[in-house]
């Protein structure tokens, strides 16, 4: 299946901004289970000059340099990707299949394992992710018992996020310490993951961030409005023996076919979609609009007439 | 040896002692000398030494006070710490393969990371470490991205052999240190060192810039030290550095990115940098990809390394390298990288990200000191056998929470030297920092090095920090040194000769400076008069027009943009009976913009900026200037009368450190935006006070006061009275202070004293610039004008209008002309 993204990120400056150096990071990431087909960013003012590279996450970066007089920088990225759900189920069984104790997890990432080692980077606190307290130590503990089956565990731990924290969009922004959030049980998708990650890393096992979205429905019988959709945030699992296994506490769900990802890091600051340095007196404000929606199934099963009239709607999509 | 008589009873483990307690051959030459040179001689050279270091400014300063730093003078004793050429050579060998190993790391780490892969080195010592720099993922493999400048501390063990302490590898200090501690030994040797041949320095400068030089492209003004700025902890060496190697010294702000390289800013446009010699720390580099809040750095740095447009004396992310737990594993790494044995031993160093070592730690605890690998937030160091129990437990628990984080090490005891002060000697524990600099495959290191000395008799911990003291270190050699045609003496301070290469930020400050220091005369001048006024100090036979007081009020007011100071209308009653409440507020609120102590502060902190162009005389006037402007400040309730004094005084201080400041600095280091500056303020100060004074028509006997008063507050009262020797009149007043051609505080005067600098910058044009177009119709407005007419008209008015309208204009023009110059040569976002 296919999904069309819209992404449109912009800050706007209370005084004049003549020159700033900005990354934007928009492009999906590809990898076996999303395929990008098509990309596109545009970006005003238009770039004194830009050069994209890849971080060591693997995520695609934009170092965007501007420098004509401006109030306002608005990045949009366009894209769109296949996900292929078939290859993504297949992958979560296998993630199960091959799951080990989260005791047997332990003694192995205390020795070497060829396998272990770049996930290891994640075991350790990062700008937003603090190293947590006690107590959500043994909040993640409850879930995490010795002898118990990590993939299983985690689904519980996921589970138990969702039920104990309240969906509260206002209370808090991307530097909301996690402590604080654990203490309100409330927060957003981002909060939600990034505490998972401190609990889970305080437990000594690798977690990371991963950015991207989520495909909404409107309700019964409604069209569903353009740029009402937002950037969402869920956590991945490292667990030895089987690989990365993604977790959404906001949803209670494992992603499969209506998450699309857009990257991942060891927390936000890794992957936020974007960010600047201006040489500017006064603030500067951030705004964001996000449109996610399914492309309609070509029908070629359907009667023969129809299916070639549909490919050609494909076609004029390009 | 009677000066060393109780030296050896004092001593247990000593550098001059060989292992039965006889003194060694080599050290015998020199302290015979020492006993020769005997107390006096002694006495007489350490104060020579201390003159030196103090003439020279060689200063360092001190984060001790917390918040303030202070500089404080450098200080060093006249007794080397002395090695025998054998033995240092063997030494090179350690330093230089361990320089390697490191170098070999750093690059791995960045790219391939096989170390790792390979179970060489564990993946928590990397991770886990804060100084590992993901950003710069991947550019281990560019072949300039290496370790190009390594400090290394050593000190000798109980077995002899020298032992490797720490290693420095993000931005290593102590280099320009250990330059000016050889050139201050020099100049007092040869009376108590007669015959001693030592190994020179010079070889390791030449290495040194030499591979400045191939890194640059051979264009060492492609080559820049980047600093933090005046106020870090070792800024004298950045600039003496900058004196030696002959490269500029920058700062962040001095820097910008595009076309995927860094350009520094200068008056003439912008000139590429592909080298930095880096003294700012890793994270603070880049805003952009590093930390965010930084200002020291420049956004775009991470991105030029990344496209190979830049190199870094060391690159970002070799703060990786200063950790602890690598140590366990160097021998590993030695075997894995070069097939050899490790030459240098290290301390014993047990790492607790293993369980196994963990347990055996937390079993023998009390032998060890236990660190934490990484220096990079906060050093942590813990004696255990010093700790209490509670202390102890608290360590155990951070400990068993991130074991790896931390290593344990054997408690070792290093050799003493002697030490000389307030004519006692004594021994001291002392380590080595030693320098070396990549030169093709290997590294080449300095014969020579610093030498720190603890700060008393029974400590062990160095830290310059503290207040400990350093020594030269000399490496005896074995035939006569021949001196090459190269003289230390030869440099002079590095700045800036030609005024087309200034960098921006400076030229910027000196601009400011010139701005800030007429507003503080001009501004104390006006206060001054005002309260002389209140105090009746020119004890006029009437009650001096209140009036013509309040008039003046008014003009503090609007000159210093205080408002609504004497304009308001609320407290208007109190405030003319006691104007002194709001006097002093404008004196001494720094919280106030505008204020005299806000401006002071501003000029205080241009000052600093500039240190480098003015002559230590001047320094040191502001600094008694600053000195007693503090006491002032901080006194509360002082009369009238004393305020009078100290504003006064304020003024005669200033006033000298005018004048020297003119001499301090040449024409081509950048007077001419001094002068710049100093010339729109004063004139943007005049017009304001003659707008408020004597735009309005009032009483002849006001007037008079009031015009009187106009010519004090611009001292020139004395030189109106000289020219025209006439009484004072509006109309000859208002020629003098505006339109006369010789008077040198004239507008006019002013106009072409600007229209003539403005020639002298490298922008100047054929043409009219935008800065220049203000000044020219300022010129145009003025030599068309007849004080008689413009105040001839109007007669209904309470005011005369075209005059006030002329001001207006006027004051427009020189702030048009004030911010298009600032544009044209400060901005550079159009280049």
């Amino acid at each position: 299946m296919i999904y069309t993204i819209y992404h449109k990120t912009s800050f706007k400056y209370q005084s004049m901004v003549s020159f700033s150096h900005n990354i934007a990071r928009l492009q999906p990431q590809e990898s076996r289970f999303q395929k990008l087909r098509q990309f596109s960013m545009e970006i005003t003012p238009q770039p004194f000059e830009s050069n994209d590279f890849k971080d060591v996450y693997g995520n695609d970066n934009k170092h965007i340099l501007i420098r004509e007089p401006h109030k306002e920088l608005t990045v949009i990225g366009k894209s769109r990707v296949e996900i292929f759900p078939e290859l993504i189920e297949e992958n979560i069984v296998a993630l199960q299949k091959n799951s080990i104790s989260y005791k047997d997890a332990l003694q192995r990432l205390t020795n070497f394992h060829v396998d272990d080692v770049e996930a290891k980077e994640f075991l350790f606190e990062s700008e937003l992710i603090t190293k947590a307290s006690k107590e959500i130590r043994e909040y993640a503990l409850e879930s995490f018992q010795p002898t118990r089956d990590l993939y299983e565990a985690a689904l519980e731990f996921m589970e138990r996020i969702f039920k104990d924290f309240a969906f509260v969009s206002g209370f808090s922004d991307i530097t909301t310490p996690i402590e604080e959030i654990f203490k309100a049980k409330k927060g957003v998708c981002q909060d939600f993951a990034q505490f998972a990650i401190a609990a889970l890393r305080s437990i000594g096992l690798p977690a990371k961030y991963m950015s991207g979205y989520i495909e909404t429905l409107p309700p019964e019988g409604e069209e569903k409005l353009f740029g009402v959709d937002a950037s969402h945030a869920w956590f991945a699992l490292y667990i030895p023996n089987a690989g990365w296994a993604e977790f959404d506490p906001t949803n209670n769900m494992v992603p499969r076919e209506q998450h699309i990802k857009l990257g991942s890091g060891k927390d936000y600051y890794d992957i936020s979609p974007l960010k600047g340095v201006v040489l500017s007196s006064g603030s500067s404000h951030l705004n964001v609009m996000v449109d996610v929606r399914r492309e309609k199934e070509p029908k070629e099963f359907s009667m023969q007439s129809q299916s070639k009239e549909s490919k050609e709607q494909v076609q004029n999509q390009f | 040896m009677s000066i060393f008589e109780s030296y050896q009873s004092d001593s247990s483990f000593d550098e001059i002692y060989d292992a039965d307690g006889n003194i060694k051959e080599y050290w015998k030459e020199i302290l015979q000398s020492v006993e020769s040179a005997g107390d006096a001689l002694l006495k007489s050279k350490q104060e020579d030494i201390e003159w030196h270091i103090e003439s020279n400014g060689v200063t360092f300063n001190s984060y001790e006070s917390s918040k303030k730093s202070t500089n404080r003078y450098w200080s060093m004793d006249p007794i080397p710490f002395v090695i025998q050429e054998e033995e240092w050579d063997e030494l090179t060998l350690g330093l230089q393969q361990r320089a390697k190993l490191l170098n070999l790391i750093l690059k791995d780490l960045y790219s391939e990371r096989k170390l790792i892969k390979e179970n060489i080195i564990p993946a928590e010592v990397v991770f886990g470490h804060k100084g590992y720099a993901k950003e710069v993922y991947n550019l281990g493999s560019l072949e300039n991205f290496s370790l190009q400048f390594y400090a290394t501390d050593i000190a000798r063990g109980p077995d002899g052999r020298f032992w490797v302490i720490s290693d420095k590898t993000q931005a290593p200090s102590g280099l320009g240190y250990a330059i000016e501690n050889r050139l201050t030994m020099n100049a007092i040797s040869k009376e108590i060192y007669p015959d001693i041949q030592i190994k020179k320095l010079y070889p390791f400068i030449e290495d040194y810039k030499n591979q400045l030089k191939k890194l640059s492209g051979d264009d060492l003004s492609k080559a820049a030290i980047l600093t933090p700025g005046v106020h870090n902890q070792t800024y004298f060496e950045h600039a003496y550095l900058s004196a030696h190697l002959q490269v500029n010294l920058v700062q962040g702000a001095d820097l910008l990115s595009k076309n995927g390289s860094l350009w520094l800013k200068s008056l003439s446009g912008l000139k590429e940098i592909n080298t930095l010699i880096r003294r700012v720390d890793d994270r603070y580099c880049d805003p952009l990809e590093l930390k965010s809040s930084s200002q020291l750095g420049v956004a775009g740095a991470v991105d030029a390394l990344r496209q190979g447009n830049l190199n870094m004396l060391n690159p970002i992310g070799s703060a990786i390298l200063e950790n602890a737990g690598l140590n366990p594993f160097m021998e590993k790494i030695a075997e894995y990288f070069l097939q050899e044995k490790l030459i240098l031993p290290q301390i014993a160093t047990w790492w607790c990200g293993q369980p196994k070592e963990l347990a055996f730690v937390l079993e023998n605890i009390q032998k060890f000191i236990i660190k934490k690998i990484d220096r990079t937030e906060k050093v942590e160091i813990y004696f255990v056998s010093k700790l209490s129990a509670e202390e102890l437990e608290s360590l155990k628990a951070s400990l068993q929470n991130a074991p790896h984080q931390y290593v344990a090490q054997e408690e070792m005891h290093f050799s003493t030297v002697p030490y000389y002060k307030n004519e006692l000697l004594e021994p001291r524990n002392a380590v080595i920092r030693t320098f070396s600099v990549k030169k093709d495959e290997s590294y080449s290191v300095m014969k020579g090095g610093l030498v720190r000395v603890s700060a008393s008799k029974d400590t062990l911990l160095l830290s310059s920090q503290q207040g400990g003291t350093s020594k030269d270190l000399w490496i005896l050699s074995n035939q006569e040194e021949i001196s090459y045609a190269y003289d230390f003496s030869i440099y002079s301070p590095y700045v800036e000769t030609a005024i087309q290469n200034i960098p921006t930020l400076k030229a910027e400050n000196l601009f400011w400076f010139g701005r800030y220091l007429a507003r503080s005369i001009v501004t104390a001048r006006l206060i001054s008069h005002l309260i002389k006024r209140i105090t009746n100090f020119y004890r006029y036979e009437i009650d001096t027009s209140k009036e013509a007081q309040e008039i003046l009020q008014k003009a503090l007011t609007h000159m210093t943009m205080t408002y609504p100071g004497f304009l308001g209308e609320i407290n208007k009653e109190t405030m003319e009976r006691f104007p002194m409440t709001e006097i002093r507020s404008v004196i001494k609120d720094s919280n106030r913009v505008g204020s005299l102590s806000f401006t002071v502060s501003m000029l205080k902190n241009t000052h600093t900026n500039l240190k480098d162009l003015l002559t230590l005389e001047s320094s040191k006037l502001f600094d008694r200037l600053d000195r007693n402007w503090q006491l002032f400040l901080g006194r509360k309730k002082e009369s009238t009368l004393y305020i009078a004094n100290d504003v006064e005084q304020f003024l005669i201080y200033i006033m000298a450190y005018k004048e020297l400041v003119k001499e301090s600095i040449f024409k081509e280091q950048g007077l001419t935006l001094y002068v710049i500056g100093y010339k729109i303020e004063s004139a943007l100060l005049l017009i304001s006070v003659m707008r408020s004074v004597v735009c309005m028509k009032v009483d002849k006997y006001i007037e008079y006061d009031l015009l009187e008063s106009l010519l004090k507050t611009q001292e020139s009262f004395n030189a109106y009275r000289a020219y025209y020797k006439s009484s004072l009149t509006l109309e000859n007043v208002l020629d003098f202070l505006v339109l006369h051609s010789q008077f040198p505080k004239s507008l006019s005067y002013m106009i072409s004293e600007l229209l003539a600098a403005f020639k002298e910058l490298p922008k100047a044009k054929e043409y009219v610039t935008s800065y220049e177009k203000p000044m020219l119709e300022a010129q145009g407005l003025l030599k068309d004008v007849s004080m008689k007419t413009l105040l001839e008209t109007q007669e209904e008015d309470g005011v005369y209008v075209d005059l006030d309208t002329l001001f207006g204009d006027l004051s427009a023009l020189f702030l048009k002309c004030s911010d298009e110059f600032s544009h044209t040569y400060f901005s550079h976002y159009d280049e």
